[in-house]
């Protein structure tokens, strides 16, 4: 597995440096920072600061720009990781590399998380610059709990690793990586409490909301960063992120053992 | 009539590659709405009452009104934009090169595409803010016989508008960034979500840069505040005035890209 983790970290790293569609990056980055920008004109320009009276009670913070900008932060950051980890075989399948890489007696897992952890230096890199504009913009710093943040961050990663298998599945079996992605992307703006709370939104669609991670992700993200809460007032928001993994990810790791096979059989057989 | 026939075959190659699976109608349909009812909630933090800051600017009790008339124009706009980015598909698969040796006007097929494109890509929209407007009751504040007005208004104003985008990715290599960099201050800006007279100086700078800021000021005046074609005379100014130069710089751009390729052999200008 390890050997495997090295060669395909090794060489995403080398396609990175030579040939990554740098718009990509760019892009992504923009998305964060777009999203914060034009909530922030909003908010001062166009409202002078005032918001509805339930906002207080749905998002547990008055912070109308740390809740935004914390949330765009996020959905950027699952948006990237997703497309990273979901688009892996189905690249290789446009490039013409699946056929070899399935000739090989390699682990699999052991090549996700290669596609993972090398993808990770893009991500963080993302991260950091959306935070930063972030904190230019009314992002708070003063109350994060460095340790709560980063235990929330490590299960969060965990549980969008398992959805981008099962991404990658529906992916591989439609054959298509751009209607795919960007239908989830746009569900998940919607009810994932990104923007706004998710109480504003009818009951009937909230468990859409409950079962993506970005919901409990940036819930409990907000607690520990921005109101600097400690791990165990986001209990309920770890316990459903754990419990989002122990689900996906048997799906995603079945999904993409009979994909594997499907795409086999209809386009090298 | 050469220059119809190139459109109308452009427009059935367009259909014929565009719907050859159902999956279309996600990015036709279910995104729009997707788009619509997210940006509806986004502004429900804000106090949206009367005593909101923007209550000056129009009644927050019609903001669906607004938001769905917005949307509209939006939708017109950027389904163009998705079908120009799919034109620079044509150039990497060498078919633009076969079309180029025809006697075909080239204007004719840049035309072409955009039309075909866009009444497929719109009139599902349409329909749904048809039936929005049933349900949240905003039908009787529409004035119907203005409605002919503005929609050849929006139409002519986006075909043009796509037009040039098609120009402008046919010949650059990754046009995409563009679209990266300008679609979302476009979606802000143009007045789609909120009034332009509610920005900044500068942000109402920024509005007057895209086409469709006038096009929806022109909506709105018409069908929805009942204003007469006169009141509205100086956005309407300012849309022929820069649809004028999309046209020519489509022109300019499109006789350039072709000198450019009968010298070099290639098809990338920028």
């Amino acid at each position: 597995m390890w050997l495997t983790f090295r060669a395909t970290f090794i060489r995403n790293l080398i396609t990175m440096k030579r040939a990554y569609p740098w718009s990509f990056f760019i892009g992504h980055i923009l998305n964060g920072v777009y999203l914060t920008l034009f909530a922030y004109l909003t908010y001062h320009y166009v409202f002078d600061g005032s918001l509805d009276s339930r906002f207080q009670q749905y998002a547990d913070t008055g912070n109308y720009l740390s809740y935004v900008i914390s949330g765009a932060l996020l959905y950027t950051f699952s948006v990237s990781l997703l497309m990273i980890v979901s688009r892996a075989i189905i690249s290789e399948l446009r490039e013409g590399t699946l056929e070899a890489l399935l000739l090989t007696p390699s682990s699999r897992k052991g090549y996700f998380l290669g596609y993972l952890s090398q993808g990770f230096m893009r991500l963080s890199l993302e991260f950091v610059i959306v935070l930063i504009i972030g904190g230019f913009f009314g992002l708070t710093f003063s109350n994060v709990n460095i340790i709560g943040t980063l235990v929330v961050l490590l299960v969060f990663i965990v549980s969008l690793f398992a959805q981008a298998l099962v991404l990658g599945g529906f992916m591989l079996y439609f054959r298509d990586t751009y209607l795919t992605q960007n239908t989830l992307f746009m569900v998940m703006g919607l009810v994932c409490s990104v923007t706004f709370p998710i109480e504003y939104l009818p009951n009937q669609i909230h468990w859409i909301g409950q079962i993506m991670p970005l919901t409990h992700g940036t819930d409990a993200f907000r607690q520990v960063f921005i109101e600097g809460a400690s791990l165990s007032t986001v209990g309920t928001s770890l316990i459903w992120l754990l419990g989002l993994i122990a689900i996906y990810f048997p799906i995603g790791t079945i999904m993409m053992q009979k994909m594997e096979r499907h795409v086999l059989e209809k386009h090298f057989g | 009539m050469n220059w119809i026939n190139g459109m109308w075959a452009e427009m059935v190659k367009s259909h014929q590659h565009n719907f050859h699976s159902k999956m279309i109608y996600l990015s036709l349909f279910f995104w729009p709405v997707l788009l619509f009812i997210t940006s509806y909630f986004a502004l429900k933090p804000f106090d949206l009452g009367s005593t909101s800051p923007i209550a000056e600017f129009f009644d927050p009790d019609d903001l669906m009104l607004f938001l769905l008339t917005g949307y509209l124009g939006y939708i017109f706009f950027w389904s163009l934009v998705q079908s120009a980015w799919q034109t620079s598909y044509e150039r990497q698969t060498g078919t633009l090169e076969l079309i180029f040796l025809t006697p075909v006007s080239r204007l004719a097929f840049v035309y072409g595409r955009a039309a075909g494109n866009l009444f497929e890509a719109v009139w599902l929209f349409s329909v749904f803010t048809v039936l929005m407007l049933v349900i949240v009751g905003g039908m009787q504040s529409i004035v119907w016989s203005a409605l002919p007005l503005a929609f050849v208004i929006l139409i002519v104003s986006a075909v043009i508008w796509g037009g040039f985008l098609n120009v402008v990715f046919l010949f650059s290599r990754d046009a995409s960034f563009l679209f990266t960099i300008l679609e979302e201050p476009m979606e802000f800006f143009a007045g789609i979500r909120l009034p332009v007279a509610a920005f900044p100086v500068w942000g109402k700078v920024i509005a007057y840069i895209f086409p469709l800021t006038f096009v929806l000021e022109m909506i709105r005046g018409l069908v929805v505040e009942g204003k007469s074609f006169t009141e509205l005379l100086s956005p309407f100014a300012w849309l022929v005035g820069i649809l004028s130069l999309l046209f020519l710089l489509t022109i300019i751009l499109l006789n350039k890209a072709e000198k450019n390729a009968k010298e070099t052999g290639n098809m990338v200008l920028f």
